[in-house]
């Protein structure tokens, strides 16, 4: 445990320092803010999973912490600052409300609502005009008039939030509380794992982050619509990364993250991928299900394992 | 304002290829008991087979838009047929591996897959959607009184939707792979006791249940475009319509459909702005249902 706290220390020392050595570049500056928003997004993806759950929300509590930061501006004149923490409430709550119905049954019930509540919550933003701003979508001025290096702090203090429930998660009795839930609901609910409570406070500390993440997006990006806001594509992002780079883990999220959009970006301008750059997270997401179950992580493990 | 026998009709003949799409996922979910995310995928492959056998038959053949019969007469057998065996080598080759592995693993992987497919469609063929300029697509049927007024399209969908229901409901009912299907969605360690071949019934029902999905898919280029995201909302209106029925209950799949259909209909022509809680009425429905009876409205199994 210390030697992974302290790896994780040295880690955050490195990504304070990366502004340092990218310099003045504006796009690798929004590259790297991106990066560290989809960190968070697949670290607290991966705390569900670790329940045995499948989320396909996390897309949609980005998007909803997005909306809810542009609307306290629009209505409240809120600060974007004040307006992640209004996001981070309103995220958390919904979780819980989603959560307790859907969390009680069977995980098949869950999957499909989070997949459901995605596509009402654009829906939503789509045909209520006169709220949301409709189709047309929403704008607010640039968090810090643009600076993407003091954005970059803000986005980083997310990922530690990030961090610290991943790591949270792993390092205390949570961590066997959840692991029994995945393993087995009925022998957990047997040992005393208070099972749905589990779950439930699992989903919504998890979409406290997502949320959080959308709600740094909106200010950063400076205009959104529901089509963008509730892509599809950022849940898909939310679980590949950490399929990818080896679920269950704190560091497989990180690394899938880092190779994956990275990857992504290359693709997006890249013919014939642009448009349809995603068959290759579909791709990633059946043969790693299929061929290597713990990710980077795991084949890593495999090979160590080979040679000795 | 259109009146109420109009209104009603339109929901009734909408909820047809709700209930053909909404079928096929609950075959895969009861008999298999896996949540087959890229049913929806399934659907819009089977429209991209008909919008093919339409091109080709009216353009190259020389038909005119006038082949709309045959469209259906040929398309539905020949895309159900070439998505019943995409079907069961899908299961062979990826879902049978996984069926002893945690449930999160089976969804993860026909999430990937739906995915993969909506993105190979993009790339390969376009993401602009496509608009067959059918024959029946919007001449009406001539009514005597002129109470109401449909298309043939939507009538046609409609009929040949139930025909194929009612011929998947006699194929559980009376033949042998249709019992052994119910036998293994009843108990799966009883069914292999009595000597059933469970993977192979497996192997069928998923086939079975694409080839469904197939079916709707050419029907639907009769009443929309086509494209390679018309799987989503495809696929959570059949959701919404297994959840109401009940889980694995695959004989209330027909008056879910028709409830949420008319439903439908009823909403966007009296609701006024009822847009948004028509297109949101798929999620009440999974939410409501869940809330109160978890075990859909109909008997449960």
């Amino acid at each position: 445990m210390r030697r992974a706290l302290a790896g994780w220390a040295a880690f955050l020392v490195v990504a304070a320092l990366v502004p340092l050595a990218i310099g003045g570049d504006r796009y690798l500056m929004l590259l790297a803010n991106v990066m560290l928003m989809f960190m968070a997004l697949a670290l607290s993806w991966d705390v569900v999973a670790r329940t045995g759950q499948l989320s396909l929300a996390h897309g949609a509590f980005f998007g909803l912490g997005a909306y809810t930061v542009a609307l306290g501006h629009r209505y409240a004149a809120l600060h974007p600052l004040l307006g992640l923490l209004l996001a981070a409430v309103v995220g958390t709550a919904v979780a819980a409300g989603l959560g307790v119905v859907t969390l009680r049954l069977r995980g098949i019930y869950f999957a499909i609502a989070t997949l459901a509540f995605a596509e009402v919550l654009r829906t939503v933003a789509f045909q209520l005009p006169d709220i949301t701003g409709g189709p047309v979508g929403i704008s607010m001025p640039p968090l810090f008039d643009g600076d993407r290096l003091l954005s970059y702090y803000v986005a980083g203090a997310i990922f530690v939030v990030a961090l610290a429930l991943s790591l949270g998660v792993r390092y205390t009795r949570a961590h066997y509380a959840v692991t029994a839930v995945r393993t087995n609901e009925t022998v957990a609910a047997a040992m005393g794992v208070p099972v749905v409570r589990t779950k439930v406070l699992t989903f919504a500390a998890s979409a406290l982050v997502a949320t959080l993440a959308g709600a740094f997006y909106m200010p950063f990006i400076t205009h959104t619509d529901p089509q963008d806001a509730f892509e599809v594509s950022r849940s898909v992002a939310a679980l590949v990364f950490p399929i990818f780079g080896g679920i269950y883990t704190t560091i497989g999220p990180v690394i899938g993250t880092i190779v994956l959009r990275s990857f992504e970006e290359y693709l997006r301008v890249t013919p014939p991928w642009k448009e349809g750059y995603q068959v290759v997270y579909g791709a990633v997401i059946v043969l790693a299900v299929l061929f290597m179950p713990r990710g980077l992580l795991g084949l890593t493990q495999r090979v160590r394992a080979w040679r000795s | 304002m259109e009146a109420l026998p109009q209104t009603l009709l339109f929901g009734i003949l909408r909820s047809g290829l709700y209930a053909l799409t909404a079928l096929g996922l609950a075959i895969s979910l009861g008999v298999i008991g896996i949540v087959n995310f890229a049913h929806g995928e399934f659907v819009m492959l089977g429209a991209y087979l008909g919008f093919w056998l339409y091109l080709t038959l009216s353009g190259p053949l020389g038909l005119g838009p006038e082949v709309s019969p045959l469209v259906l007469a040929v398309g539905i057998p020949l895309s159900a047929l070439v998505l019943f065996i995409v079907g069961r080598g899908v299961f062979r080759f990826t879902l049978r591996p996984l069926l002893a592995r945690p449930e999160l693993d089976q969804m993860l992987l026909t999430f990937g897959m739906a995915i993969l497919i909506q993105n190979s469609v993009v790339i390969a063929l376009s993401p602009q959607a496509l608009d067959a300029n059918l024959g029946w697509r919007f001449e009406l049927i001539e009514m005597p009184g002129g109470v109401v007024s449909v298309t043939y399209a939507r009538v046609a969908a409609f009929v040949l939707s139930m025909a194929l229901v009612a011929g998947t409901y006699l194929l559980l009912a009376r033949t042998r792979i249709g019992k052994q299907m119910r036998a293994v969605a009843q108990n799966r360690l009883g069914a292999m006791v009595v000597g059933i071949h469970v993977d192979r019934v497996y192997e069928v029902a998923f086939g079975l249940s694409l080839a469904l999905a197939a079916g709707a898919g050419v029907m639907l280029i009769f009443s929309t475009q086509v494209s390679p995201f018309i799987g989503l909302a495809t696929i959570l209106k059949a959701f919404s319509i297994v959840v109401l029925a009940g889980l694995g209950n695959l004989f209330g799949v027909v008056w879910a459909s028709l409830l949420l259909g008319v439903a439908e209909q009823v909403i966007s022509q009296y609701v006024p702005n009822g847009a948004a809680l028509r297109d949101g009425l798929f999620f009440l429905i999974i939410f409501v249902v869940l809330l109160v009876r978890p075990g859909g409205l109909g008997r449960s199994r």
